[in-house]
């Protein structure tokens, strides 16, 4: 199916997504499966208009239903209780939602109490002596994807989008703390030509290549600290990598990047909407990031408006 | 003399503190034993990814006489991200060639799937390493691992100290799965075969992007865990252009020009070690593999292709695994 303009685009997704919503309220990744996911159901909950209301409440609802007891967000429905990476992303989509409140208050100390496991003693002593082959400062840590494990771009990032969007803590400090220590480990574990992969940039020496979904969620979650030696090349590496991206959620990602630091986006933009086929993407995540991105041509943008 | 209630208490104590200690040591980490009797391993010869393939591999399978008429087949390539020039993943051509093998030998459905360890947008993996426009061509069906729906299995070795994992509904209700690797050195585990391809079953959902769990609970015992978990039917490795020195992603390419088969995945994994120049019972997890879930060593294993040739000059690794290179004046008892 080819779209005319990009906002009817962007309403094509939203309606794949809304057929696919599963009766509890979420949605999964594939949309052949029952069992839903946090990260799509964050992502399609920041698509949907203000006016789908009932779907908004039903997503809100099946997301503070899902809420683990120490605060944080499970990756899936029916997943352990430990807490998982998206916890930041799902703050930020129910506070850009409206919905702020004692679910988002409940989640904000267990991400202030999440750090990447090479921040404990022993083994910031491990990576500063016997563990040399991944260049990385153990002083500068953030988010794990999983608890007991070491801190990665994206969970970083997200918890980076949650804890800068005007949230109040009992524990200010700690906060600002913890966005300085995120973004400065993001710093540090950029790539040697700027833009970020999983993780590290260098292992055993050498340089690994930057992913553009990492590298536009990264600077999402830099957006408004000052623009410094990493922010600048990285942006133009994302434009240039985006010229030959015709996967939609790579290429989406990366137009809500650039369109956030106002950069050009309309061949991209012209791009995506050839490449999203609606019937074509079984992953509602995608489709949700399509739709976000489909629709920052009206300048409407969940990560790129002031918080 | 003649001991005292005392010194007999003691004794006995001492006695029951080591038969536990022993016990608790004695006591084996895996719970299955999936050993064969002998296993079977063809090296094929092929100089290069072409449509060849196909026929190539048809032969090959014909040696094995497998039965996958009316089964769920899933084939997991071992595809982990796109670096222009990089002999990263296995060849999209090797993996439609098998697809078309196991169409033509009956089975019910043939999936491909796999859930890249770093890059998030499996889609974009597909398109620019050629995957997508050879599943497009065969039509034939890829599932993300990363992105599909999960059951929690309890593990059936327990190595690593996990004691269940999330697995894709894909993978667990599959009736014949086939490892696809690409053989490669592997700066964390030595090499990547057809074991440790099975960490692409781990689902990125709830894992993450890596898996870092498996790297901190320890790669070599999750793989084996992973593997007493979810069987290994068969293996396909893509060693026609295998990669040496800092592999998994940024090694060099090395030209082997084979095709390795086996109906054991340590059974394959050891003669890929050995066309490698490595010793395979240095490999840890080829080592402990070869107690419950196959055969390493020659002796048990049927060569029904060409004999395993080691090289002249074995493969590169980073330093920490040079001694994996197998000592030439040792080559006739491994």
């Amino acid at each position: 199916m080819r779209m005319d303009d990009p906002q009817r685009g962007s309403l094509l997704c939203v309606e794949q997504l809304i057929a696919r919503q599963l009766p509890h309220g979420g949605w999964p990744f594939y949309s052949s499966a029952a069992q839903a996911a946090v990260e799509p159901t964050a992502l399609t909950l920041l698509a949907l208009p203000s006016t789908l209301i009932r779907e908004r409440a039903r997503a809100i609802g099946f997301l503070l239903q899902i809420q683990n007891p120490n605060g944080s967000w499970p990756a899936f429905f029916g997943d352990d209780p430990e807490g998982s990476g998206f916890t930041g992303l799902v703050v930020y989509a129910l506070n850009r939602s409206g919905a702020k409140g004692t679910a988002t208050d409940r989640a904000i100390p267990w991400l202030l109490q999440s750090r990447g496991w090479e921040s404990h003693w022993l083994w910031k002593w491990k990576f500063r002596t016997t563990d040399r082959h991944v260049r990385l400062d153990p002083d500068k840590f953030g988010w794990p994807w999983t608890p007991e494990t070491a801190s990665w771009v994206v969970p970083t990032s997200y918890s980076l989008l949650a804890l800068k969007d005007g949230i109040a803590s009992s524990r200010p400090g700690l906060l600002q703390f913890r966005i300085r220590c995120g973004v400065e480990m993001l710093h540090d574990r950029i790539c040697p030509q700027a833009g970020w992969n999983a993780g590290n940039g260098l292992v055993y020496g050498t340089g690994l290549a930057p992913h553009p979904d990492a590298t536009s969620i990264a600077l999402l979650a830099l957006r408004e600290t000052p623009f410094n030696d990493f922010v600048t090349p990285s942006l133009d590496w994302l434009e240039q990598r985006s010229q030959f991206c015709c996967a939609p959620w790579s290429l989406a990602w990366a137009i809500l990047a650039l369109t956030a630091f106002r950069r050009a986006t309309k061949t991209l933009i012209s791009r995506l909407e050839s490449v999203v086929n609606t019937n074509a993407i079984a992953d509602c995540a995608s489709l949700a990031v399509a739709a976000l991105a489909l629709n920052s041509a009206n300048g409407a943008n969940p990560f790129g408006a002031n918080s | 003399m003649k001991p005292d209630r005392r010194t007999f208490l003691a004794a006995s104590l001492g006695l029951a503190a080591g038969a536990a200690a022993t016990a608790l040591l004695a006591h084996p980490k895996y719970h299955i034993n999936r050993i064969l009797p002998r296993s079977r391993v063809a090296i094929l010869t092929a100089d290069s990814y072409s449509e060849d393939l196909a026929q190539i591999l048809w032969h090959g399978l014909d040696l094995f006489h497998l039965d996958v008429r009316g089964k769920s087949v899933l084939i997991k390539p071992n595809l982990v991200d796109y670096i222009p020039g990089n002999h990263i993943n296995t060849h999209p051509l090797l993996v439609s060639a098998a697809t078309e093998c196991f169409r033509r030998l009956g089975a019910k459905t043939v999936l491909v799937g796999e859930g890249p360890g770093h890059q998030r947008d499996t889609e974009l993996v597909l398109i620019e390493s050629g995957f997508a426009e050879q599943l497009q061509r065969q039509m034939i069906s890829f599932v993300d691992l990363n992105r599909d729906e999960l059951v929690e299995r309890p593990l059936l070795a327990s190595y690593a100290g996990l004691k269940s994992l999330w697995l894709p509904r894909t993978i667990l209700e599959s009736d014949f799965v086939v490892s696809m690797p690409k053989v490669k050195a592997h700066h964390w585990s030595g090499v990547t075969l057809s074991m440790k391809n099975m960490f692409g079953v781990v689902p990125g959902a709830k894992y993450g992007w890596p898996k870092n769990i498996l790297h901190w609970k320890g790669i070599q015992e999750s793989i084996l865990d992973i593997c007493a978990t979810v069987p290994v039917h068969f293996v396909i490795a893509d060693a026609i252009m295998a990669m040496e020195g800092n592999g998994p992603l940024n090694g060099s390419a090395r030209r082997l020009d084979r095709i390795v088969l086996a109906d054991d995945a340590v059974a394959a994994d050891a003669t890929c070690a050995r066309l490698m120049g490595f010793d395979p019972d240095k490999i840890v997890h080829i080592r402990a593999g070869a107690q419950f879930l196959g055969n390493s060593s020659v002796m048990r294993i049927d060569q029904l292709g060409e004999v395993v040739c080691f090289p002249e000059i074995p493969f590169q690794t980073v330093p920490e695994f040079e001694y994996l290179r197998l000592n030439r004046d040792l080559e006739h008892h491994t």
